[in-house]
């Protein structure tokens, strides 16, 4: 098995062992490629007489990037909410990065914050502080979740705001920054907390073409430092050359996954052509 | 008229001064236990929140005439016996602590819900998203509903009236039946009540432009 | 429970002065409310004074203004009538301010909309946005109202035998100082409460069919 990136064994990490509370040195054991960071069986989900997921299974590997496609309620938002508990599915299971909870069971509240922690989130509508500067938004959680102090949050986020270019407006307020520095802002606040995966919900719908191609920048990059990445997104180009997996939905369900070029050029599905042809000939 | 108006003003001042000074005490002591009952109103724990949805709905459903009878003439029966101003403030408070609940209920609620799904995501729990997300934005969205109910509360000192406090308004009424002219002192009163009200509104609608700017 | 009894003759007068004072307030407050908006200097800027005199001083004194002041040395005025009238003035002042911003609630495409078809005025007014300013000003109206019914007691204080006075005499009749009162406010409590429900739930119907 290959190893995706350097364990991460800085001292003060903060990573946290979900299962026994201790902070292991390394992380090896759940980042080894081929290892699945995140694994969804049988999830279902409805809105009265509306079936937005229908017993859908889904394994993403560790530092694996997958796309995933399709149209407006297929359920794609969704099952990537799912993953995170913002939504709760009515049956079948969630396990992230080790973590498991079963839908068919009573989820709790602590359930749902042991899951988040692994997992960051990027939301369509960036979903900033406003009322704290740039720096507080992206240390506050670190704080108050992992634990660390003001200084080692601190540091981390102005090292985080530097990967992402945006270092200068650290004593700013978000309302300062324009969409596409929020939604750069919003990645360096998810990428704090070390998470070992990274959920995107449209996260470059809510932008101008122009400015979304920073934010894919950004992604790009994250992509090729090993970041797990679960992208749902109507961004073909990307998900046809960052991603390793393109994943269609519709109707509650996956119609088509495999290699981005296979099925972005050559879909087998009669639905996820009609689609990728609506998406193309534009 | 004037020339009375005049005479009257000092005796009348004093009044206002207690008006004011009552209205103040009451709003800092009331918008506090509002928040928490504003905040409890949405506990998930069933006993809570619906212990302090019918406190809110007693405090709101009752008229602040009443609480101040129940405080000032009620109370001894049960052993508490205050003065009038202490009765005033009393009741005053617990009627602003149960409108005010309501008004920052609606200032939690309007923060937009992606910042609470977003400190979700973040692992935060429940006190943490309350504490750093949603009550500094609820408050601040609630401050001008807020000045405007302390505008409301100035206005309601006139009630503590019929428990023999010498506010603003027994002391107009007091003039007023010595000398008959009801009709010139109480316009007076009036004219006092609006020097505090209209300015403070000016104010509150000022504040709110403010305010709404930055959110 | 003697007391019951006793308060409860207060009940009709509370609910007649609301009523009446709800009307006065609900005839006078749609001029106002349109003067406000009005262009003209000339009329909104004395509608403004008179809207914001009318909120600006508390109920307890307009009344006193009105029946110690006027009732006693103009015209001669009973408490019920005093207590209506100034109820029904200051009714005006906030139920102008509610339909204000009802009408300006209604976004104003509508306007254009009616404008561009060739609707006058007065037309787009009473059949376009008229009918979605009163939706978007109902719940504010009832919310006004059942705040008004609370607000009624202060009639007591001229002598009107409403739910308060009644207790308060009842009160002083009988020596018990804490069971009338209670009983006023769960009298209040139970007439008011039914309605605050029902009007939020009427709120979060009609919000969907105007168009902001």
């Amino acid at each position: 098995m290959e190893i995706v990136r350097e364990p991460q064994t800085q001292a003060g990490d903060g990573a946290v062992d979900l299962r026994t509370g201790a902070q292991p040195a390394d992380r090896l054991e759940v980042s080894r490629k081929g290892a699945p960071v995140v694994r969804l069986e049988g999830l279902s989900k409805r809105y009265g007489d509306n079936v937005v997921l229908d017993g859908v299974d889904l394994e993403v590997s560790a530092g694996e990037v997958v796309a995933m496609v399709g149209p407006s309620g297929a359920g794609k938002s969704t099952l990537l909410r799912c993953i995170n508990l913002l939504e709760v599915p009515d049956a079948g299971t969630v396990t992230v990065a080790g973590q498991c909870v079963d839908a068919g069971k009573e989820v709790s509240a602590k359930d749902a914050m042991r899951l988040r922690r692994t997992a960051g989130m990027v939301f369509q509508s960036f979903n900033l502080f406003p009322h704290l500067t740039v720096l507080r938004n992206v240390s506050l959680a670190q704080e108050r979740v992992l634990g660390r102090s003001r200084a080692e949050a601190d540091a981390r986020s102005m090292e985080l705001l530097e990967r992402v270019h945006l270092a200068g407006k650290a004593d700013t307020y978000p309302s300062r920054s324009s969409g596409g520095q929020q939604q750069r802002i919003a990645i360096a606040r998810a990428l704090a907390m070390d998470p070992q995966v990274m959920l995107f919900d449209e996260p470059t719908s809510a932008l101008d073409p122009e400015v979304g191609l920073e934010v894919l920048a950004v992604m790009r990059e994250l992509a090729e430092s090993g970041m797990t990445m679960i992208v749902v997104t109507h961004e073909i180009p990307f998900a046809r050359d960052v991603s390793d997996r393109v994943v269609v939905m519709a109707d509650g369900g996956i119609i088509e996954e495999g290699d981005p070029h296979q099925v972005i050029n050559h879909p087998q599905h009669e639905r996820s052509q009609r689609f990728l042809r609506a998406v193309t000939e534009r | 008229m004037l020339a009375n108006w005049l005479e009257w003003l000092p005796e009348l001042g004093r009044g206002l001064q207690t008006s004011v000074l009552l209205a103040l005490i009451s709003v800092t002591v009331g918008i506090p236990v509002g928040l928490l009952l504003a905040v409890l109103v949405s506990s998930r724990r069933a006993a809570v929140r619906i212990t302090s949805i019918v406190l809110v709905e007693i405090g709101r459903g009752t008229p602040a005439l009443v609480v101040l009878q129940l405080v000032y003439f009620g109370l001894p029966n049960a052993g508490l016996t205050l003065g009038p101003f202490t009765a005033a403030c009393a009741a005053l408070a617990l009627t602003t602590a149960a409108y005010t609940s309501e008004i920052i209920r609606g200032g939690l609620e309007a923060v937009p819900r992606g910042e609470v799904e977003a400190a979700q995501a973040l692992g935060m729990s429940y006190r943490d998203t309350m504490r750093f997300v949603l009550v500094p934005q609820g408050m601040r969205i609630a401050i001008p509903a807020l000045v405007g109910f302390g505008i409301l509360m100035f206005q309601a000192t006139s009630l503590a009236f019929t428990i023999s406090l010498q506010e603003l308004l027994s002391r107009a009424y007091s003039i007023g039946s010595s000398t008959f002219l009801y009709f010139q002192v109480l316009l007076l009163a009036g004219v006092l009540y609006l020097a505090i009200t209209i300015p403070s509104g000016w104010l509150s609608g000022r504040l709110e432009r403010r305010l709404s700017r930055h959110l | 429970m003697e007391h019951v009894g006793a308060v409860l003759l207060g009940v009709p007068y509370t609910l007649l002065v609301t009523v009446v004072a709800l009307a006065i307030g609900a005839a006078l407050g749609l001029p106002l409310a349109l003067a406000r908006r009005s262009s003209l200097a000339a009329l909104h800027l004395p509608a403004r004074a008179v809207i914001d005199v009318l909120r600006g001083i508390p109920p307890v004194v307009w009344l006193f203004i009105i029946f110690f002041g006027v009732g006693n040395q103009f015209v001669p005025l009973d408490p019920l009538q005093a207590g209506c009238l100034g109820l029904g003035l200051i009714s005006a002042g906030y139920l102008a301010e509610i339909y204000r911003s009802g009408l300006g609630a209604v976004h104003s495409g509508q306007w254009e909309a009616s404008d561009a078809l060739g609707l006058s005025r007065t037309d787009s007014m009473v059949r376009i946005v008229g009918p979605q300013a009163f939706r978007v000003a109902l719940p504010a109206a009832s919310t006004y109202a059942i705040g008004l019914l609370k607000d009624s007691s202060v009639v007591s204080a001229i002598g009107v035998a409403d739910i308060v006075f009644r207790s308060t005499a009842d009160s002083r009749a009988t020596g018990a100082a804490l069971a009338p009162f209670l009983v006023a406010a769960a009298i209040y409590i139970l007439l008011g409460t039914p309605l605050a429900i029902a009007s939020r739930r009427m709120d979060s119907r009609l919000r969907q069919r105007v168009a902001r």
